[in-house]
């Protein structure tokens, strides 16, 4: 906001601050006075069609919509008196008049905006004793998404997301007056990249996700922000899970990955590759040590630590520049790889240090960048020329260590394999199950990016630093403690090494 | 339906033609504007003439056109509102029928001032027939070199586009208007911005009734003076008023603005049939809360109706016999409302339906007082709440019917 203008006004009393534009819905929610709203986004074109912001303004007859009306210098606003407090309750009334209370099934109780205002705001005696509109409730809409139209307030957040941020328009409002609805066009359902946004920004339960529908309450959810690994763009996410881990066979313990709000970087949206890696963060993953590809009963990760570092000193000295070789990503955050850095380059000397992360793909126009690890620039910034082994630096080596499943990204499996089978000390650090699992002596679990906190640095050369949103299973540790310990096992101590 | 009265131009059915609108001295205002006047002097002279918006909100047209931003590269546009919808109105049907030469004068003389080079006219899609006669108008006009480009030797042309709605009531606000005219579906816009910075295709626009842009050649050719003597000092000229219902002569009636609703009634249409009286009358279009026989002593101006609690809206003056039943009144009124609100926010969306479905319960199953207190509590709800003056189109007479015929509604639903 450097070099903005600032307003002054005031709201409910208080002297209060705004950037010159801004809208007193802004401006009062910087001022820590919330205003209810349902069609106003801050992502979208402000719509003024739910009339929930109503507001009072001093000078003016009638109430006047908080989202449209720019804040001006020595505007006088009240949001609490009886008048406003009058509005909210008749609009709730009328959004309420042709609700179906269904909340005790509904996906969205819990944190529904109308269920939420209601309860604030809304008028305890129903005088509806009309028969309500009786409307379609679970009509698929494309990608997994099913639309309530008993539920839907026609807000219109997910018409104009798809105008005016996707640009593919799949949505529309048919029919008139109280018959209005949502709808797709015939034959054409919502078919983007970012169609699981429409679930974030209803802000009801007419657009539910299918991979969600029914599966848990969201008042047993918490909610942690991290940054999604799965590009280059680092946008933030909220990961949403249930404690308890490890659960009940079939039970999620991630329900769902949401967008988070970064209006540096994403904005309020992220895409769907991201929201469906909370797959990632719990499916397929290794929760004990693997010998051969098999559970290896009774080595625990510290003592397979052991065994690395006895594989590296049992390389000597003078080989051991270019006998050990180590496959670094680029999910690993600056700090890891700082400490990657003062082990393998500061420390050991190694000169085979190699990296092998995610293809990159094709970039699209919104969020998803080419670059498919979340910290390319990061790698650079920490010193290192990131390039791919060929199979016969593979194979030359005496002792490997793999961080991530990336090889075969790159590599057909058989000449993997054969490459790997000349290697006499191989092991591999991976979140997931794969088939990198069998070729190796040992794989230890390791943490995925939801599980550790960190710092990545983006496209963008944006660093954001990130803190845990939800706890690894036992047995998994995040590479940062396998570095740490890794050093120490060969008697080394990290914390006297210069990292630069 | 007879249209009788004092017309402006002589109206009939051969009138429509160029050939005899240039006899009676047609385009000659134009002319003289175009080749001598200063687009400015023009607009201070139509400012001057306080001619009030004839499709309802009776915003002074001089003023609207004072709004827009004047240089700068950005097209204008006019937008002629034909989207004649309100109940009880046929007065703009009557020009486009039988003067629609009138019509595209007044576009020339409006488009000249604000410098404007493009006009849309926005025919109500019912309305095939008008918007048919208008555009062979057009023709000929364009054959005549009326209408096109380099008009009276001038550089400053103006083309004409028609354009036909799809018969929603909505369509007739202006922004409602706008967003069909680009091809959307017919929704009002949040105001501000206004359409004179933010109109069509984001352009400003000038949008005006078509009884108000007719009424802009006989400014220009006679003087503000001459037309604010013909109405109110603050309302000049004549309007139309449309006179439905009981009454022996219902029609189109030329007046000065002011005029006695009482004489409109009683003398020019003739009042009501032989042994039958007034039970009520809507002034305005059915938009309008209706007025009881002992309050139509009132002059029809913007001022005076809006002082009697109701408004002067379109002029469209509905006369309501004795012996009609004020819960089927009620029953049509809710149901129009109802079927006409656009959807898009929701005290409209939903208070019309809520209210319509009240109503046909009473209808048909009857009901209490209780019921005649939501309907007022939900009309309240509907009133100042809305995003566009459809809201309190609904609620104002829905109000006034249950208020001033409480009593028969209360005896009416009772079983």
């Amino acid at each position: 906001m450097s070099g903005a203008k600032r307003i002054g006004l005031t709201i409910d009393g208080l002297k209060v601050e705004a950037a010159e534009g801004a809208s007193i819905l802004l401006a009062a929610g910087e001022a820590g006075i919330a205003i209810p709203n349902f069609c106003y986004h801050p992502g979208l074109e402000v719509e003024g069609s739910c009339r929930m912001c109503l507001v009072e303004i001093e000078g003016l007859p009638k109430l006047e919509l908080a989202c449209s009306t720019i804040a001006r210098d020595g505007l006088v606003v009240r949001t609490s008196t009886e008048r406003v407090r009058e509005a909210r309750r008749d609009v709730l009334e009328f959004l309420l008049a042709e609700h179906p209370l269904d909340c005790p099934i509904c996906d969205k109780a819990g944190e529904c905006r109308l269920q939420d205002y209601y309860d604030l705001h809304g008028r305890r005696d129903g005088r509806m004793a009309e028969p309500r509109e009786r409307r379609e409730k679970k009509i698929p809409i494309g990608r997994g998404l099913l639309l309530d139209r008993e539920r839907c307030v026609l807000c219109t957040r997910c018409v104009r997301f798809l105008k005016q941020v996707t640009k593919t328009g799949e949505l529309g409002v048919f029919e008139r007056a109280v018959r209005s609805e949502i709808g797709i066009f015939d034959g054409a359902p919502v078919d983007n990249e970012y169609s699981g946004n429409l679930v974030d920004i209803c802000p009801v339960g007419a657009i539910t996700s299918g991979d969600f529908r029914f599966k848990t309450r969201a008042w047993f959810l918490t909610r942690e922000p991290s940054i999604c690994p799965h590009c280059g763009r680092g946008c933030a996410v909220v990961v949403e899970s249930v404690k308890g881990y490890p659960l009940a066979n079939g039970e999620r313990r991630v329900y769902r990955v949401t967008a988070g709000e970064n209006p540096a970087v994403n904005g309020h949206w992220i895409c769907d590759l991201g929201r469906e890696g909370r797959r990632d963060i719990d499916e397929e993953r290794h929760g004990v040590v693997l010998r051969q590809g098999a559970p290896a009963q009774g080595l625990a990760w510290p003592k397979a630590l052991a065994e690395i570092a006895a594989a590296i000193r049992s390389v000597p000295g003078a080989e051991r520049a270019a006998g050990v070789a180590v496959i670094l990503n680029a999910g690993l955050t600056c700090e890891e790889l700082a400490l990657a850095k003062s082990l393998f380059v500061t420390a050991l000397g190694l000169e085979k240090i190699f990296f092998a992360g995610r293809k990159p793909g094709q970039a699209d126009s919104l969020l998803l960048a080419a670059e498919r690890m979340p910290n390319d620039r990061g790698v650079l910034e920490a010193g290192f020329t990131p390039r791919l082994p060929t199979l016969d630096e593979l194979a030359a080596a005496r002792v490997l260590l793999v961080f991530g499943p990336y090889l075969l990204d790159h590599f057909e499996p058989d000449p993997v394999a054969r490459a790997l089978a000349a290697v006499p000390s191989k092991y591999l650090f991976s979140a997931h199950a794969g088939p990198l699992d069998r070729l190796v002596d040992a794989v230890l679990p390791v943490t995925v990016t939801a599980e550790k906190s960190g710092t990545y640095i983006n496209i963008a050369g944006t660093r954001q630093s990130f803190g845990r949103a939800l706890a690894p299973a036992a047995g998994v540790v995040p590479e940062s403690t396998i570095l740490v310990c890794l050093a120490n096992s060969l008697g080394l101590n990290l914390g006297d090494i210069d990292a630069r | 339906m007879s249209e009788t009265g004092v017309p402006l131009l002589p109206v009939d059915e051969g009138s429509w033609r160029l050939e005899r609108y240039l006899r009676q001295g047609g385009y000659e205002t134009a002319r003289k504007v175009l080749v001598t006047m200063a687009p400015a002097a023009v607009v201070a002279e139509v400012r001057k003439a306080s001619v009030r918006g004839r499709g309802g909100a009776g915003f002074p047209a001089g003023m609207k056109w004072g709004f827009v931003p004047q240089g700068g590269d950005e097209p204008k546009y006019l937008c002629v509102n034909a989207d004649e919808g309100e109940p009880g109105t046929f007065k703009d049907r009557l020009i486009l029928l039988r003067a629609p030469h009138l019509l595209i004068e007044g576009m020339l003389i409006t488009a000249f001032a604000v410098g404007i080079r493009t006009a849309f006219v926005y025919v109500r899609g019912e309305y095939g027939p008008m918007a048919r006669r208008l555009e062979e108008a057009i023709a000929e006009a364009r054959a005549a070199g009326y209408v096109g480009p380099r008009l009276f030797g001038t550089e400053f042309g103006l083309e004409i586009v028609v354009h036909r709605g799809a018969g929603a009531y909505i369509c007739g606000e202006e922004t409602a208007l706008l967003e069909s005219l680009e091809g959307r579906r017919g929704q009002p816009r949040v105001k501000p911005p206004f359409p004179a910075a933010v109109g069509l295709f984001r352009s400003p626009t000038v949008i005006n009734n078509v009884e108000t842009i007719a009424a802009v050649p006989q400014i220009l050719a006679r003087g503000a003076d001459w037309f604010l003597g013909r109405g109110l000092p603050k309302d000049g000229g004549t309007r139309l008023y449309c006179v439905s219902g009981a009454v022996r002569r219902p029609g189109t009636y030329e007046l000065p603005v002011g005029t006695p609703l009482r004489e409109i009634i009683e003398v020019h249409a003739g009042g009501p049939a032989e042994g039958r009286s007034v039970k009520a009358v809507i002034p305005g279009g059915l938009s309008a809360p209706l007025l009881l026989p002992g309050e139509i002593d009132v002059a029809m101006d913007v001022d005076s109706l809006a002082k009697a609690g109701s408004m002067l809206g379109s002029a469209g003056i509905v006369v309501i016999p004795d012996g009609t039943p004020m819960l089927d009144v009620l029953l049509t009124t809710a149901r129009f409302y109802a079927h006409e609100s656009c959807g898009k926010c929701t005290p409209c969306r939903i208070g019309t339906s809520w209210i319509l479905k009240i109503v046909e319960r009473l209808k048909s199953e009857g009901g209490g007082p209780a019921d005649l207190d939501l309907i007022l509590d939900l009309a309240d709800g509907i009133k100042g709440r809305t995003l566009c003056p459809l809201g309190e189109a609904a609620a104002l007479p829905i109000r006034a019917l249950v208020l001033k015929f409480r009593g028969e509604l209360e005896r009416a639903v009772a079983r």
